[in-house]
């Protein structure tokens, strides 16, 4: 021991210098600043990434597209003239025109709007409903939780598509007639009340590992009641799974749609929609002649659903400390 | 672990009667007469109608309907169909091909997705892993029966390969359920894919790998026995659980292909309103569901020695 105590010759110290440890990292912290929010760091780590950006430019594009879409083409996408049917492409219709003699691009700049809001706002139901139920089923346990994981397990148990074209098989019988709007409310229904319990087991999960974290119980300590700890603790300290998951079924949701459309189970045929292009466009691609009435859309609804998954991933990565790159 | 499998078993039975109940109640909702359909349209003398009514208990309250279903259920008795024939031999009829269809994709989604997603998370950051990541992402979202359609123009029409055709038909062989078994199994493939890359990213860094290697394993050692025995767990729940979800999602295949399955089968019952057909369907998509979630729970023993059931 006692030659530790005492410098060697030539050694002024035993520890290392200061600036050659990390400490003074250490020092530079500003302790009296408040803490970066969860949130905050996230978006430092996403402003980094190259395919938030791609996912970014390519949602930008869409939303654009769903807003103006006069800006993208000066057809009537219901406007069809037979004499018209597979022409190709020329001044005004840069991708020619479909069996019916409508514009081609026009339909596809248009679908945007039908298949965008089946997306949205399935997605926003089956959140609510997943994030509220899985919340309340994780933080009060015993009888609640066994309540709602078993109805949930119930939902879960029969297959989305299938449960779908029951719904709306179902609904098609009782009112025939439907809008814009009455379409894509009966396939939100049909996709959203089978498709929640997915999010109930996600959120259930998170809660389960959160509430018992100190801070948590050092509410509690302060006074707060259960049902704020949920609301203000549990609850947005739970959220990030939730949310990668809903931004990549958001996409796939679009993608039940278009398949429910190819079965004639999707919106109304007067509806200027992706699927039904392409489920009208099934007839060109089987006598195996023009795919370009196919591709337009195809490609269209491919690059959507990619910009809402690549949005996930790129969220996912921020989030998820075990997947960062150090 | 008998005891957490008979547990395992008997919390199933509440899923599997309320489930029947949701689809029951579904298609008892569905408006117009099923005896009318029947007939296509044509008269139907009263004595016929209340005979058919009372065979296939339409005559009865919905709730006793559904208990009349269960109780034959139990005893594997499905009813008739709209056609007479005895639900339960139609769906058996039906199902080899969508097993076999529903294995083949699984095979293929497996083996396929579980090496690529290993080598993309080995080489994490790589050109393999960017590819990969792109592939996989586009096959998620491209709709499933565009990539049939496209497959079938391609591959059966236009190659004009004569052991792998177009449509497939009653008199089903394995070669000609190739193309379409790949169809099924591509998106999955991707989110296996996705999958196995994730978790081998993660245990890449465990603590339990660092050991491995510190104690002096040969890299493919560490790689066998320590990433990938661990990365396969979540993998193999995904499996499970979707393949009930796999073959529902067989009817677009199915259909495209001209395939006779249970898919097919499914929806042309559903349009026609057919409430036996469709709830014995679903009845047996539920109890696969189920099934294997069990025996992913049991497999995890397997696969993670720490999992112990008491």
């Amino acid at each position: 021991m006692s030659e530790r105590t005492t410098p060697r010759p030539g050694q002024e110290r035993f520890v290392a210098p200061l600036d050659e440890t990390p400490l003074q990292e250490v020092d530079a912290v500003d302790v009296h600043a408040s803490p970066e929010s969860q949130w905050k760091e996230i978006w430092n780590r996403l402003r980094k990434s190259v395919l938030f950006w791609f996912a970014s430019a390519i949602l930008l594009v869409l939303a654009i597209m769903i807003a103006f879409p006069g800006l993208f083409t000066s057809a009537d996408p219901n406007f069809k003239d037979l004499a018209d049917s597979l022409e190709p492409a020329r001044d005004g219709s840069p991708f020619g025109f479909d069996r019916q003699g409508g514009d081609v691009w026009a339909r596809t700049v248009y679908g945007a709007r039908a298949s965008v809001a089946v997306g949205v706002l399935t997605t926003i139901i089956v959140a609510l409903v997943g994030t509220i139920t899985g919340a309340i089923a994780g933080y009060y346990g015993k009888i609640v939780d066994t309540l709602f994981s078993r109805t949930a397990d119930i939902f879960f148990s029969i297959p989305l598509l299938l449960a779908a074209i029951v719904v709306i098989s179902v609904i098609n019988n009782l009112y025939p007639d439907r809008g814009f709007w009455g379409g894509v409310a009966v396939i939100v229904l049909a996709l959203g009340a089978f498709a929640w319990p997915q999010l109930t087991r996600q959120m259930r999960g998170a809660v389960l590992e959160v509430k018992t974290l100190e801070f948590v119980d050092a509410a509690t300590a302060i006074g707060a009641t259960r049902w704020t700890n949920l609301r203000r603790h549990v609850i947005p300290n739970s959220l990030a799974p939730v949310i990668v998951t809903s931004t990549i079924s958001l996409g796939v949701f679009i993608v039940a749609e278009s398949t429910l459309s190819f079965l004639g189970l999707g919106l109304p045929n007067t509806v200027v929609s992706w699927g039904n292009d392409l489920a009208a466009a099934q007839i060109q691609i089987r006598s195996g002649q023009d795919l370009r009435v196919m591709w337009v859309p195809a490609s269209a609804l491919a690059f959507t659903v990619l910009g809402f998954i690549l949005l996930g991933e790129s969220v996912r990565e921020a989030i998820d400390p075990k997947a960062r790159k150090s | 672990m008998w005891w957490y499998v008979g547990r395992r078993v008997l919390q199933t039975i509440p899923v599997i009667i309320f489930s029947t109940l949701i689809i029951y109640a579904l298609v008892f909702l569905r408006p117009g007469d099923p005896i009318v359909g029947l007939f296509g349209e044509k008269p139907v003398s009263d004595a016929v109608r209340a005979q058919l009514e009372s065979q296939y208990n339409f005559d009865k309250p919905f709730l006793v309907q559904w208990l009349l279903f269960l109780k034959d259920a139990a005893t594997l008795d499905f009813g008739t169909s709209f056609s007479g024939q005895p639900v339960t031999d139609l769906v058996l009829r039906a199902f080899p091909v969508t097993i076999t269809l529903a294995f083949m994709a699984l095979t293929f989604e497996t083996v396929l997705g579980v090496t690529m997603g290993t080598i993309a998370g080995l080489r994490r950051g790589g050109w393999f892993d960017t590819i990969s990541l792109l592939i996989s992402l586009g096959l998620i979202a491209i709709p499933i029966f565009v990539i049939a359609l496209v497959f079938q123009l391609f591959i059966g029409v236009k190659s004009g390969i004569s052991w792998l055709p177009p449509t497939v038909g009653g008199d089903w062989s394995l070669n000609e359920l190739i193309v379409p078994a790949i169809v099924l199994g591509i998106v999955q493939f991707a989110f296996v894919l996705r999958l196995t890359r994730t978790s081998v990213v993660e245990n890449m860094s465990a603590d339990h790998v660092r050991t491995a290697r510190a104690k002096g394993l040969s890299e493919r050692l560490v790689i066998r026995n320590h990433v990938l025995r661990n990365s396969l767990i979540p993998v193999v729940t995904y499996l499970g659980i979707e393949l009930g979800a796999l073959m529902a999602g067989a009817l677009v295949t199915e259909g495209i292909f001209n395939i006779p399955g249970v898919g097919n089968l499914a929806y042309k019952a559903i349009l026609k309103g057919e409430t036996p057909t469709v709830v014995s369907i679903v009845t047996i998509f539920v109890l696969i569901y189920v099934f294997m979630n069990l025996l992913v729970d049991l497999l995890y023993a397997v696969l993670d020695p720490r999992i112990r059931y008491e």
